[in-house]
């Protein structure tokens, strides 16, 4: 019973720690690694979703029709998710890339020219 | 040729034409790829006119490749629902896209930096997202935005300040796209479907439980996120004033709104019906972040003498106006919505055009370094002013009637108040734009306090000098100016824009067309009210901004005006809050995100 549970609690936690590395983060690189461990509990929460216990790969050329199968369509959600957040952390990334090259530091405390 | 051949095409298109573009910028030079490009973007122009011309009286659903669901049956396949109001929202963003092509045909001295084929993107983009009747689909139109947005803010990698603006838009934003992710998971969960349409049939008008309510929480934080509201607000500034005009312009006037217009999609597709015995409640938790939202923007707008970050605060203070009107939770309210949101684009995309102008003719943007030096530049301190004056919705502007329709339903509701939050707002706004304009066109006054963000200032986006403002830029900014004004004289837009927003509202109608092909019903168009009230208000509203702006310009002689230098530096303690440091915006956004939680799980239960 606990079990069908843990999975969205892993992913809540998993959410939570990202979030918390990525407040208190004084490195970007780091940082940036961040939002990738916060985006890994989407796939935490999308895999739960889509599970079902005793079920198999949802292709029915080799099992009957109406056996228990696993949800097929997160999957591809969680790809299009996989894809579209990997774009977004390269793009992160060469920034920190340049960031580095032009200003010369990693730390978001430095890195702050505009306020106010 | 029927509308379905074609509606693909405003996404396509300049889809293949960006993927040509970066490939092949190299060679075929910069005006050629100048040239396509804003063929391209005066092509999808017409393509999404025709396209709000089709789906005028009648919206329209078109299934990808005829997956449409049997009668009774699932839908499974992915469909664009389009309606009035988001094919106006497409149309608008074309109109921007090509005027911020326009405006950058002499500006970026090297062609390695792939603008033109971002532009296109961002601008296919945001029509897919307006025409989209799929909730992950939503999401990847979102984050295909997102991406382009983010590169084109951070272009002018040689300078820290771009990297660190850009990166702070990202950091923000995509926390906010992966809080969407994990509603639209919740979503799924609890019905198995994606289509708008389905998941809200499956949910029905059942109460909505905790599952529910932390998933409208997750997405609307999402989406507000890109709404740029208090407290998610804190990205917008620093990604304005670096970013290059023509961007800024997509940004302001059509990006930020399309994130309240995306709250406002899914509030009447999915959970208008389980929400329903809690409408009340929620109306008054939107409106107190509406207005909260517009009074942090308007006074941080005012203290602000970056020029294009004192326009992007006037922004956040405008983007809290427009989410009343969808806030309000009523059709009247929405179709205000859409004539503010319209209007409000042209204006402010005006407004960063003069902003580009400023910067190509004058090297600097501050308006401390600026003093006096815009004299002789007539013709641009003309459509700055103008501008002012739309943001203050005098009458000939159409922002006057949007205004006019959202203070009216507030009305309706006892939320009379709020229309004095618009009054406020409109007055430090446009105030402010007033003072930079007397300052920096006529010299008028002592020069502006120096702040820190005007210690930024901009590289310039071109090197030689230039002693006379190119017509490719004067053109898109007096287009646009006018664009805002000619919205005023539309015969009947009120009560069409009312019927519209009746149509977007009505959810079971909208169930019905998506899933069971049937047509919508055409919704009387309810008579206009008089305007009186409204004109009364607005021109208070201009004259008093004038007086603010004259009164911080002269304050030396008169010491009765010395109110306005404190006005002027700003609360210490708010400028303070806008630190510059990603890791304080997504505090700024966990902690607001909770709080609003807090909101709804005390009163929306």
């Amino acid at each position: 019973m606990i079990l069908n549970y843990l999975a969205y609690g892993v992913a809540a936690w998993v959410f939570l720690w990202g979030l918390y590395g990525i407040v208190t983060s004084k490195n970007l690189v780091h940082q940036v690694v961040c939002l990738a461990i916060l985006q890994t509990s989407t796939y935490v929460l999308l895999l739960a979703i889509g599970f079902k216990v005793g079920g198999t790969a949802p292709i029915f050329a080799d099992i009957p029709v109406g056996a228990p199968v696993v949800d097929p369509l997160v999957q591809a959600l969680m790809l299009t998710d996989v894809v579209v957040e990997g774009t977004v952390m390269a793009l992160l990334l060469s920034m920190v890339v340049k960031a580095n090259e032009v200003a010369g530091t990693v730390d978001p405390e430095e890195l702050r020219i505009m306020m106010g | 040729m029927s509308i379905t051949t074609y509606i693909p095409l405003p996404i396509a298109i300049p889809l293949v034409v960006a993927a040509f573009l970066a490939f092949t910028g190299k060679w075929i030079g910069r005006r050629a790829c100048d040239t396509l490009a804003i063929a391209c973007a005066a092509g999808n122009l017409f393509l999404t006119l025709a396209i709000l011309r089709g789906v005028w009286s009648q919206p329209y659903v078109y299934w990808f490749g005829n997956w449409w669901p049997r009668p009774g049956g699932v839908a499974l396949g992915i469909c664009f629902s389009i309606d009035a109001i988001g094919a106006s929202l497409a149309l608008l963003t074309s109109i921007l896209t090509t005027a911020g092509l326009v405006f950058s045909w002499w500006i970026f001295e090297e062609t390695e930096n792939h603008f033109q084929p971002l532009m296109l993107i961002f601008m296919a983009a945001m029509c897919g997202f307006s025409y989209t009747g799929d909730l992950f689909n939503l999401f990847v139109f979102f984050e295909l935005m997102s991406v382009s947005a983010f590169a084109l803010c951070g272009l002018k990698t040689v300078e820290p300040a771009p990297l660190q603006g850009a990166y702070n838009f990202a950091i923000v934003n995509t926390v906010g796209a992966f809080m969407i992710v994990i509603g639209i998971g919740l979503l799924y969960a609890r019905t198995g479907a994606l289509n708008l349409a389905q998941v809200g049939r499956s949910l029905g008008s059942t109460r909505a439980d905790s599952l529910v309510l932390l998933a409208f929480l997750l997405i609307a934080v999402g989406y507000l996120t890109k709404a740029a509201i208090v407290p998610f607000h804190f990205w917008l500034a620093d990604a304005h004033a670096v970013a290059p005009s023509p961007v800024c312009v997509l940004f302001s006037g059509v990006m930020v709104e399309l994130g309240i217009y995306a709250v406002a999609r899914i509030y009447w597709t999915i959970f208008s019906g389980p929400l329903a015995a809690h409408v009340g409640a929620l109306r008054e938790i939107l409106l107190l972040l509406a207005a909260l939202c517009a009074v942090v923007g308007a006074l941080m707008c005012f203290a602000e003498h970056h020029l294009k970050r004192l326009l992007a605060f006037s922004t956040i203070s405008h983007a809290g106006l427009t989410l009343a009107g969808v806030g309000l939770l009523t059709s009247k309210a929405l179709g205000g919505f859409v004539i503010y949101v319209l209007s409000h684009g042209a204006i402010k995309g005006g407004l960063f055009l003069c902003a580009g102008i400023v910067a190509h003719r004058l090297k600097r943007i501050g308006e401390d370094h600026l003093h006096g030096r815009g004299r002789g530049m007539w013709f641009t301190a003309a459509l700055f002013i103008l501008g002012a004056f739309g943001l203050a919705g005098i009458l000939p502007f159409g922002t006057l009637l949007g205004e006019s329709m959202i203070s009216d339903a507030a009305r309706d509701f006892q939320q009379g108040w709020f229309q004095y939050v618009f009054v406020f707002a409109e007055i430090l706004t446009a105030g402010a734009v007033l003072r930079a304009s007397f300052r920096i066109f006529f010299g008028w006054g002592d020069p502006a306090p120096t702040d820190e963000s005007s210690r930024v200032e901009e590289g310039p986006e071109t090197s030689e000098p230039h002693n006379k403002t190119p017509i490719t830029m004067l053109f898109p900014a007096a287009a646009l100016v006018v664009l805002g004004i000619a919205i005023c004289f539309w015969p009947q837009l009120r009560s069409t824009a009312d019927g519209a927003a009746q149509t977007f509202v009505n959810q079971p109608g909208y169930e019905d067309m998506v899933l069971d092909n049937t047509s919508m019903a055409v919704p009387a168009k309810p008579p206009e009210e008089s305007l009186a009230g409204s004109i009364l208000r607005s021109s208070i509203a201009g004259s008093l901004a004038l007086a603010l702006a004259l009164g911080s310009v002269f304050r030396k002689r008169l010491p009765a005006l010395s109110f306005t230098r404190s006005l002027e530096m700003g609360n210490r303690a708010l400028r303070t809050l806008h630190s510059g440091h990603p890791g304080d915006y997504v505090a700024w956004q966990s902690l607001g995100t909770a709080a609003i939680g807090g909101l709804f799980a005390w009163f929306l239960r």
